[in-house]
């Protein structure tokens, strides 16, 4: 029903801040359920790999839906704490790790793994557990907007809010150096994997980093958008 | 004449009914959206505070839209009828623009209407030769005109002000937050009852500003403002707000939720300051409008994620509009009347 009302409330918009931290979950619980595919993956279990895959796939869309409500909700008319451009590029970085859960989910589906050697599937487990704690850090970087909305950037949430980022670059960093150690290993056994399984591997480590690397530079852009705001 | 009166008392009731029903719950909302009050606080608070507002500090306010922008004494001591007859038109007038733009969800405000309205009688009665244009209080009305610019600017800087002191002393050492925001909920009370007094004070005169004029020159009652009137006037405001304004109130609440206490607090402290200020100063301001200013301040002093200024533009259209077409639309209905009554 139409309100019959004289109002000028509007004034007040609807804050992109909670979408933004509902945007971060997706982003996590997509990568979540990445790992249980890569779980099945190792086990060759094609069915519940599918199934992941399409979770994945719905929260990749609802990641994609949240994104788009953020951007509309912010015409040149609304006026935010923080600088728009920097939002946008931080929700950018942000929207890529559900989209790198999709990819790396995809990639799984194109070739099963039937001869991989133990070692290097234990190398992908670990890969992937590393990724997501990197994932589930900045999740919880995510979580502190809220916080800092709510003090109006009190000293102290900035400091906290701060203080999570280098842990999520270091754990970034561990993901590093347990790719390179998994890539070691694949060339390895190259024999054993062949080329096109040797060829399909990399691109799957490139995919599940990925997922790391673009939680660091969305924590890294978050960083920017308060300093500069 | 009897006729007259009681027209006229119905059309002061019907404006304070549209009063009570939209701005009253306009200037509440903000208890309900920031959760500190339940709806049944609300409307009781707002009952029983913008009506004491209304008979006790009413009449400033009434004073001015009765008197201070067309000589009235003037006019009615040779043609009362002619008063009569005008201030119902303007009476009609502002309660149909009122009505419209509510239809039409436009944020036109009741005392921009009045005023507008009674300057449309004035202006009619100065092209009928009853007074001269000179003899309309020009220099009055821009002072009228004025505190429309000024109070949410005011508004806005004494939100800033308020909100940044909040800022700086309990959210910014906050140790436990919602703690923080739960005893602002206690104090949202406080000023709930001083927006509703500070409403009731400024705007009952929309209501029985005219309907004043036209007793006072008819003599039904003596000069000034009598209680009675001042009286009828809170009590169509509070059945306005009793009927129809709690699901304005509600409607607002649910829109707002992004303020919490501390901020709510803000804006209306800083709104039924301003608008206690203008009631003293005898000036008839929209307490909407105010609150947007007040709004904007918390806004910019840190207290708001986000805050849409496109909203300003509709302010300044609708008042740009509200004048002229209230002004001519109760020039329009006193010649309709003329024919009728006089």
């Amino acid at each position: 029903m139409k309100d019959y009302i004289r109002s000028v409330f509007d004034v007040v918009a609807e804050s992109p801040f909670g979408p933004l931290e509902e945007h971060a979950k997706k982003g996590v619980l997509a990568v979540e359920k990445l790992s249980e595919a890569m779980d099945a993956y190792c086990a060759g279990n094609q069915a519940l790999l599918e199934e992941r895959t399409d979770e994945i796939d719905k929260l990749e869309h609802d990641a994609d839906m949240l994104k788009q409500k953020i951007r509309a909700s912010i015409p040149s008319s609304v006026k935010l704490q923080v600088d728009k451009k920097d939002l946008l590029s931080f929700l950018k970085q942000q929207d890529s790790i559900a989209d790198f859960a999709q990819a790396a989910a995809y990639w799984m589906n194109l070739r099963p793994c039937k001869t991989l050697p133990m070692e290097v599937k234990e190398g992908f487990l670990e890969l992937m557990a590393a990724s997501l704690k990197v994932t589930r850090k900045y999740n919880e970087l995510a979580g502190e907007i809220y916080n800092l909305l709510a003090t109006s950037f009190s000293k102290e949430e900035i400091k906290e809010t701060m203080s999570i980022i280098p842990e999520v670059e270091k754990l970034e960093h561990d993901v590093d150096v347990l790719e390179t150690a998994l890539l070691k290993k694949i060339f390895e056994n190259e024999e054993v994997i062949g080329g096109a399984g040797v060829c399909h591997l990399i691109g799957l480590i490139e995919r599940v980093g990925g997922i790391a690397d673009k939680s660091a530079s969305a924590a890294d852009r978050l960083r920017t958008m308060i300093l500069r705001r | 004449m009897d006729l007259i009166v009681i027209a006229l008392i119905l059309a002061g009731l019907y404006m304070a009914w549209n009063i009570g029903a939209n701005d009253l719950a306009n200037a509440m909302g903000t208890s309900v959206g920031t959760g500190a009050l339940s709806i049944k606080q609300v409307i009781i608070i707002a009952a029983v505070f913008e009506f004491l507002g209304a008979v006790l500090f009413g009449q400033r306010v009434t004073e001015t839209i009765a008197n201070g922008i067309v000589p009235i004494g003037i006019i009615g001591t040779i043609h009362p009828d002619i008063v009569a007859v005008g201030m119902l038109a303007a009476i009609l007038a502002a309660g149909f623009w009122v009505t419209l733009t509510t239809f039409y969800n436009l944020p036109v405000s009741t005392s921009h209407s009045i005023v507008g309205s009674v300057l449309g009688f004035g202006l009619i009665a100065a092209y009928n030769g009853t007074i001269s244009y000179s003899d309309i209080h020009w220099g009055e009305l821009t002072r009228i005109v004025a505190s429309w610019f000024i109070s949410p600017v005011l508004g806005a800087v004494f939100a800033y002000l308020t909100f940044s002191v909040i800022r700086k002393l309990y959210l910014h050492r906050a140790i436990d937050l919602p703690l923080v925001e739960n005893k602002f909920i206690s104090l949202q009370l406080i000023t709930a009852c001083y927006i509703a007094f500070a409403h009731g004070s400024n705007d009952v005169a929309n209501a029985i500003g005219p309907l004043c004029a036209a007793l006072n020159v008819m003599g039904v009652t003596g000069t000034g403002i009598p209680i009675w009137v001042l009286v009828m006037g809170g009590l169509g405001m509070v059945v306005g707000m009793a009927t129809w304004g709690y699901k304005v109130v509600m409607t607002i609440g649910s829109k707002i939720t992004q303020l919490t206490p501390t901020r709510g607090f803000s804006a209306q402290f800083a709104t039924a300051s301003v608008v206690i200020l203008h009631s003293y100063s005898s000036l008839p301001i929209s307490t909407t409008h105010t609150l947007v200013g007040s709004v904007i301040g918390v806004g910019l002093a840190g207290g708001i994620a986000a805050v849409d200024l496109r909203v300003v533009w509709r302010i300044i259209s609708s008042w740009i509009a509200t004048v002229p077409i209230a002004a001519l639309t109760s020039a329009l209905i006193y010649v309709g009347l003329k024919v009728i009554f006089l």
